[in-house]
C-alpha cells in the first residue's frame, strides 16, 4: 500500500464530489481489499470519523478487509439455484479447493463465497469467477471451472469427445465378457456389471456406444452420486488408479475387446470418459 | 394463449436495440419529445394516474398517486430515484430491461423526471450488475449526445441529468429509505416512515423512488394514451408484467405477459411445464419473500388482487418452481441463512428474530430438533412482522410460515426420524 496511490484515489473523487461508498470502491478495486492503513488516510483527509469508514466497509458485502485471492469465485444460493442443487455445488467447491465458504487458500490463488441471488434464476445454478458467468453448473463440471479460472477465462474451450461407436469389453480383473445381448440399449448389446451406493445393491446396465451415456439400473441412482461398481461374475471392484479429469470422482476401467482400455467416470451425469486402445489416447 | 400487445420486451431481441440509432428507428424518444412538444408535466401525470399503473417493485402502489404526494411549492429540489437493485430472489426483470434496452429505461426516467419537475435523476444499481452500469452510461451518453439528455432537453428548456451509481452489495439497499441512505453514502439503514420520501427523501430533499419495470412502462403510456394501457390485464391492475420463470421449469426465463394470466397456463404453455415430468410440488409466485402456493392452488390468476386473496403477493413477480423432491425445511433453512445474513441490524425484533429463526431451522435441519420448535417458530414470527421499521422483518417470515403451514409433516419427520422426508443429496453436516 502506498499513501500517494490512496492521496490520488481521494484527489479524484473529491473533484468529483463522490461519497464515501466510492472512495472504498476505488480503494478495494486498486488494491482488491481495504488496507487498514488506507481508511486511516481517507478519515484523516475527509474528516469521516474511523468508526462510520470501517462501518460502511463491513455493511456492504463487495468490501473486504482481508485480501482477497486472486481468484474471487462465487456460487449462488438464491431459492432458484438452491433447488437445483447449488449447495452440493458448493459441497465441491470447498472439496476441491480445500477451504471453507468465506476462506482464501494459502496460496492466495482463490477466495470462495455464496451470494443470495446474482439476478440469472432461470440459468441456475450460478457461479461467478471473477465477473464471468457460468450457468447450469453441477459438481461434474466444478473441477473445469477450477482450472479455466487458473489457466485464464478467455481461453476456448476444447469440444468434448462426441464420436459414438460401439465397443465391447470384459472385466479388468478376470476378463469376462461384460456384454449382455438379452439386455439391449441404444439397439446395441449393453454393459452389465453390479453397482452399490447408499445401502443398495443390484445391476447396471450401460450403452455400448461409446459418446452415448444413455444406462438403466435396478435402482435410481440420484444426481451426481458416485457409485461402486463391480464385476458380475467374479465380484471384484472395478476401480483405476485414475480419477475423472472433469470432477474428480474414481474412473472405473474396463477392457475393450481387441486391446485397449475404456474408462468411464463413476458419477451419475458425469460425462468424463477416456478410451485407450494400445497406447493411442482418443 | 393470451392476446396482447408487449410493452417492455417489443423489442427486447432486436439486434443492437441498446443501440441509440436502432431504438429512434424503433419509434424511441418519440414519447419524449411528444410530452416536451406538447405536454405540460401535470398533464403527464395524469396519464400515468389515469393508466393505473403500479409500482412494479414488489408493493403496487398507483405510480401516478405517488408523483402527486410531493409538496406543490417545494424550495428544496425534488429528485428522482431509479430502483435498480434488484436483489430479490427469483427475480431478473429489471436486469434484462437495463442490459437489453437500456433506452427504454433512460426514456422512462427522463419522462417521470418532466412529471415531477426534477433536474437531477439517480439510478441506483446493484452492485453485481456491472456490464447493466456500462450499458446505462452509454445509453446516457448517447442520449446526450443526441440532446434527449442533459442542458435544454430538444430545445425546450428543460434540464434532466441521469446519474448512475453502483451498489455495494446489500440486500437492504432495495428497500427505498435504505437505498437513500445508502445513495448518500452511508450503510444502508432504512429510516421510520413517515416522514414519506416524497416529502423527506434524499438530502432531506423531496424524492421519488420508482422501480425500472415501472418507469419503463411510461413511455408506452405517453406514445399510445393510457386508455391503450389499461386494455391489457385487469380492470385493478392494469397492463402487462414480466414474470420471471426460475427452478424446476423446463423453459425458465422472462416472460412478459397481461396480469392476470393463469398462474397454469405460465407453467405450462409458456414455461414447458416442470423441468424431467416431475411432480410440482409448491410456487413462490413473487420472489422469495412471499408465502408459497400449493399444487393445487395453480389455477390462481397472477395480478395484485388474486394472489392476495390466495393469501400470497404478486411481489416482484419471481415466479420459483418447486418440485417434489425438493425438501422443504432446507429450502426454508436455506432462505433463513439469506434473511439473517441480510438483517441490517437496526431493529431488535428483526435482528434477534432472524437469528433464532435460523438457529431453530438449523437444530431441525440436522435432526436435533422438538416438536416443541414448530410453534416456537411460529412465535417468532408473530414477534417480528409489523414491528420493524422497514419490510425485511416481515419479508423473512412468509417462507417459514408457510412451509409450516403446508408442509408440517415433513418438519415433523425431520423431527421424529431424524432425516429428510424427500432426499435432496447430503445434508449439512
Amino acid at each position: 500500500m502506498s499513501a500517494p496511490a490512496v492521496l490520488k484515489i481521494l484527489e479524484k473523487n473529491v473533484k468529483e464530489d463522490a461519497g464515501l461508498i466510492a472512495i472504498l470502491e476505488d480503494i478495494q478495486a486498486n488494491y482488491g481489499y481495504l488496507p487498514k492503513e488506507a481508511l486511516e488516510i481517507v478519515a484523516e483527509k475527509t474528516g469521516y470519523p474511523l468508526l462510520d469508514i470501517f462501518g460502511v466497509a463491513t455493511f456492504y458485502k463487495s468490501f473486504s478487509l482481508k485480501p482477497r485471492g486472486e481468484h474471487l469465485i462465487s456460487v449462488c444460493l438464491g431459492t432458484a439455484c438452491h433447488v437445483r442443487s447449488a449447495p452440493v455445488v458448493v459441497e465441491e467447491f470447498e472439496r476441491q479447493l480445500g477451504i471453507k465458504v468465506g476462506e482464501t487458500t494459502p496460496d492466495n490463488e482463490f477466495s470462495l463465497e455464496t451470494a443470495a441471488c446474482l439476478g440469472a434464476c432461470a440459468l441456475g445454478p450460478i457461479v461467478v469467477v471473477d465477473g464471468r458467468y457460468f450457468s447450469n453448473v453441477d459438481t461434474s463440471e466444478v473441477k473445469r471451472i477450477i482450472k479455466k479460472a487458473r489457466t485464464g477465462l478467455d481461453k476456448v474451450t476444447v469440444k468434448a469427445d462426441q464420436r459414438i461407436f460401439p465397443v465391447e469389453v470384459s472385466c479388468s480383473k478376470c476378463n469376462h465378457s461384460l456384454m449382455d445381448s438379452s439386455h439391449l440399449i441404444d439397439g446395441y448389446p449393453s454393459i452389465k456389471v453390479t453397482m452399490s451406493f447408499s445401502d443398495l445393491h443390484g445391476w447396471l446396465a450401460l450403452s455400448s456406444l461409446y459418446g452415448s451415456y444413455n444406462v438403466s439400473s435396478e435402482y435410481e441412482i440420484p444426481g451426481e452420486m458416485i457409485v461402486n461398481i463391480f464385476c458380475p461374475h467374479c465380484h471384484a471392484e472395478l476401480l483405476g488408479a485414475a480419477d475423472c479429469a472433469d470432477c474428480s470422482a474414481p474412473m472405473i476401467p474396463m477392457i475393450v475387446r481387441g486391446g485397449g482400455v475404456v474408462q468411464i467416470c463413476s458419477r451419475k451425469g458425469c460425462k468424463g470418459h477416456m478410451l485407450d486402445l494400445n497406447g493411442v489416447n482418443l | 394463449m393470451a392476446d396482447f400487445e408487449k410493452i417492455l420486451f417489443k423489442n427486447i431481441d432486436f439486434p443492437d436495440q441498446d443501440k441509440i440509432d436502432i431504438y429512434i428507428k424503433n419509434g424511441g424518444y418519440n414519447a419524449l419529445r411528444k410530452a416536451l412538444d406538447s405536454m405540460s408535466p401535470e398533464s403527464v401525470t395524469e396519464e400515468v394516474i389515469k393508466s393505473g399503473l403500479r409500482g412494479r417493485g414488489g408493493a403496487g402502489f398507483p405510480t401516478g398517486r405517488k408523483w402527486t404526494f410531493l409538496p406543490k411549492d417545494s424550495k428544496r429540489p425534488v429528485y428522482l430515484t431509479v430502483n435498480a437493485d434488484e436483489s430479490e430472489p427469483g427475480t431478473f426483470k429489471d436486469r434484462e430491461l437495463i442490459e437489453k434496452d437500456p433506452h427504454l429505461v433512460i426514456e422512462g426516467t427522463l419522462l417521470a423526471a418532466y412529471a415531477i419537475k426534477c433536474g437531477q435523476a439517480y439510478i441506483y444499481i446493484r452492485g453485481e450488475f456491472a456490464f447493466g452500469a456500462r450499458q446505462l452510461n452509454k445509453a446516457i451518453e448517447e442520449a446526450r449526445a443526441k440532446g434527449f439528455l442533459g442542458k435544454n432537453i430538444l430545445g425546450k428548456g428543460v434540464d434532466i441529468e441521469i446519474i448512475v451509481h453502483r451498489g455495494g452489495g446489500a440486500y437492504i439497499c432495495g428497500e427505498e429509505t435504505a437505498l437513500l441512505t445508502s445513495l448518500e453514502g452511508n450503510q444502508g439503514y432504512p429510516r421510520v416512515k413517515p416522514p414519506f420520501p416524497a416529502i423527506s427523501g434524499l438530502y432531506s430533499a423531496p424524492t421519488i423512488i420508482n422501480n425500472v419495470e415501472t418507469l419503463s412502462n411510461i413511455p408506452y403510456i405517453i406514445n399510445k394514451g393510457a386508455e391503450k394501457f389499461s386494455a391489457f390485464g385487469t380492470a385493478k391492475s392494469p397492463g402487462t408484467k414480466i414474470f420471471c420463470l426460475s427452478g424446476h421449469i423446463n423453459k425458465p426465463g422472462n416472460y412478459e405477459l397481461p396480469m392476470g394470466i393463469p398462474l397454469r397456463e405460465l407453467l405450462y404453455e409458456y414455461g414447458g411445464g416442470i423441468k424431467d415430468g416431475r411432480n410440482l410440488k409448491a410456487v413462490i409466485p413473487g420472489g422469495s419473500s412471499v408465502p408459497l402456493l400449493t399444487a393445487d392452488k395453480v389455477d390462481v390468476r397472477m395480478d395484485f388482487e388474486s394472489l392476495a386473496e390466495a393469501g400470497t403477493m404478486l411481489g416482484s413477480a419471481g415466479v420459483i418452481v418447486i418440485d417434489e423432491t425438493v425438501c422443504m425445511v432446507r429450502a426454508a433453512y436455506n432462505l433463513a441463512r439469506f434473511y439473517q445474513h441480510e438483517s441490517c441490524g437496526q431493529c431488535t425484533p428483526c435482528r434477534q428474530g432472524t437469528y433464532w429463526i435460523l438457529a431453530i431451522l438449523e437444530r431441525i435441519e440436522r435432526g436435533r430438533g422438538s416438536l416443541k420448535d414448530l410453534d416456537k417458530l411460529l412465535e417468532i414470527c408473530e414477534n417480528i412482522e409489523g414491528n420493524t421499521i422497514c419490510p425485511l422483518g416481515d419479508a423473512a417470515t412468509p417462507s417459514v410460515k408457510s412451509t409450516i403451514h403446508h408442509f408440517r409433516d415433513e418438519y415433523e419427520y425431520h423431527i421424529t426420524e431424524q432425516k429428510c422426508k424427500v432426499s435432496m443429496g447430503p445434508r449439512f453436516e
